[in-house]
């Protein structure tokens, strides 16, 4: 018996995971997005309110002196709402659209800045879309799908319409609590790394629906 | 009784293999996407450690912004800390597996496996603190410079995993080979000598195939039980260098001591140790910062320190149980002194050739996490 017992412990340990990193996901974000659209009723691109938790809204920050203590103005850190538009490129700003079925391509963002509001980091941009789209559904989602970010829906208002045409209206799907199946592979996730291509992350996507019949 | 026994030893070679396995697939998984359905339902318990250790962690900061006006919070941080220190060690880091293997490899005690894991949480935390004191205290750097200091010395404590692992593959490489050709001696005095000795090639084998390196190794221990020793065959690595066997090897009863451990055991242990410990954890770097930020660091100094405090139980209960898994391995190999021994050999390998895994594994992974400043460049 006690021979079992310890084979069996000699087992998990040596299947547990062994590499670096903590377990996902590292940073959380609270957003709001609000959906733009031009006088002719089509659609121009998204405008985000990403909210860092306190914990990384104070890493983050860290080293950036402001003039007078804990106040951080906007030209403060602009150089750091600079590096991370540059850096969440590659990411593709984790927003991924679609209008009637067909994939929305963004443009770089515009009016990109962050805000402090101790204790949290807001980060503020605009997605253009390439070209403006007249889209009858639009379905769109806000997942890192490498799941290390965090996002969650901002509670009290999540997402708002700008400019849509009257019969337009907005809906949201909260992502599912994640199953412990699901937390055991976020949990592995540094050891066993998703493939760059997949989309692991989808499951847990934020999805705004804009319904324009 | 003696089928008990060969089933043990199957099962220690098992792990060894499923363990190999794992790894090769975490290896390959940038080229085919790991089904998440590959979660076995055992899981289940380590998915609620998961959840519970990333609640403790989000609950810190409250912790910690509330202990600047209340002496009770102060204690709620420290109760908290050590808490997620304990939860946080079951997921993935903190040398478990580092510690482990090197302890399985080298016959330590557990008295020296739970001084060791001590030791080495012990580092991490002093190496966060000395960390966020220099840059963000003295120096007054930009998250991006923490991060890229971190991330140097991930690198240099992964490069010494890999270099200790070597080290230890190429001993224990020996002895195997020592083992197996002392099993086979009196009938294979014809045996054609190979001209390198077949550690070196051994080791060589190892690098080139990097993860697969258990795997191939534990079968060929295999191979070498069926056709190469007993059957008196020129087995794989049942040639090689003849001139030790006499001298440390009496009859296969039982390794030379010193030979294996050896009285610089200790300061092995500890530059195992250290190189693991070396890296810092980011969440105890992120609290640290947060703490500072509201003007409280020294309560981030504590708090971290118990974390590790924490980290060091689990990690401990963890190298306690490989060494009593060795430790029953060895009973039943001691009860059979040829092939006993053998498979103690080659489980001594095959956890060397893990720890080389592991820090290949370690090093690949932080090419793959530079994302993880993805917000601070």
């Amino acid at each position: 018996m006690i021979k079992r017992t310890s084979c069996s412990c000699a087992m998990l340990l040596l299947l547990l995971p062994v590499c670096g990193a903590e377990a996902h996901p590292h940073v959380w974000v609270t957003f709001h997005s609000e959906l733009l659209y031009a006088a002719d009723g089509t659609m121009t691109g998204v405008r985000h309110a990403w909210t860092f938790d306190d914990m990384f809204s104070a890493y983050a920050i860290q080293g950036t002196s402001p003039a007078k203590k804990g106040q951080y103005t906007r030209e403060d850190l602009a150089p750091l709402a600079q590096l991370n538009v540059e850096s969440l490129k590659e990411y593709d700003y984790f927003t991924y659209a679609r209008g009637d079925g067909k994939k929305l391509k963004f443009n770089e963002p515009v009016d990109y800045w962050l805000e402090y509001k101790n204790p949290s980091l807001i980060l503020h941009f605009t997605l253009p879309l390439k070209a403006p789209a007249a889209v009858k559904a639009l379905q769109m989602e806000i997942y890192d799908p490498s799941i290390f970010v965090d996002f969650e829906f901002a509670k009290d208002k999540p997402v708002s319409l700008n400019g849509a045409p009257a019969q337009c209206s907005a809906t949201y799907d909260l992502p599912h609590q994640p199953t412990t199946a699901e937390q055991a592979r976020l949990g592995q996730l540094d050891v066993v790394p998703l493939d760059p291509t997949s989309t692991y992350g989808e499951i847990f996507a934020n999805k705004i629906l804009v319904k324009c019949p | 009784m003696t089928r008990s026994r060969t089933l043990s030893l199957i099962v220690m070679a098992g792990l060894i293999i499923a363990c190999a396995g794992a790894l090769t697939s975490a290896w390959s998984a940038p080229f085919g996407a790991p089904h998440p359905s590959a979660v076995t339902s055992s899981s289940g318990l380590i998915g609620w450690i998961f959840a519970e250790q990333a609640a403790f962690y989000r609950s810190l900061s409250g912790y910690i912004r509330a202990s600047k006006q209340d002496g009770v919070a102060m204690w709620e941080l420290l109760g908290i800390s050590f808490l997620y220190g304990v939860f946080h060690a079951v997921g993935p880091g903190h040398g478990k597996a580092v510690i482990s293997s090197y302890l399985v490899a080298n016959e330590e005690t557990w008295r020296r496996g739970v001084v060791l894991s001590f030791v080495s949480a012990g580092i991490q935390s002093v190496v966060a603190v000395v960390i966020v004191a220099i840059a963000a205290v003295l120096l007054g750097a930009t998250a991006k410079a923490i991060g890229l200091t971190v991330h140097l010395v991930e690198i240099v404590s992964y490069a010494l995993v890999i270099l200790i692992g070597l080290r230890l593959f190429y001993v224990k490489g020996r002895g195997f080979l020592l083992a197996c050709r002392e099993l086979s001696w009196r009938p294979t005095h014809e045996l054609v000598f190979a001209a390198a000795p077949a550690a070196m090639r051994l080791s060589a084998v190892a690098l080139q195939s990097s993860v697969r390196g258990p795997g191939a190794m534990a079968i060929r221990a295999g191979e070498c039980q069926e056709d190469g020793c007993e059957a008196h065959v020129h087995g794989f690595q049942c040639d090689g260098n003849h001139d030790h066997h006499a001298s440390a090897w009496g009859h296969a009863h039982g390794p030379e001591p010193t030979a294996l451990a050896g009285a610089g055991g200790w300061r092995r242990g500890l530059a195992a140790t250290a190189a693991v410990g070396l890296r810092p954890c980011s969440g105890a770097i992120i609290v640290l910062i947060f703490a500072l930020a509201q003007d409280l660091f020294w309560t981030g100094v504590g708090a971290t320190l118990i974390m590790g405090l924490g980290t060091a139980a689990t990690v401990a209960a963890i190298a306690t149980a490989a060494v009593g898994a060795r430790g029953l391995a060895s009973r039943v190999a001691k009860t059979r002194a040829g092939f006993g021994m053998l498979a103690m050999r080659a489980i001594e390998v095959g956890a060397a050739a893990l720890i080389v895994a592991f820090g290949l594994l370690l090093l690949a992974g932080y090419m793959a996490s530079e994302q993880l400043w993805m917000f601070t460049g």
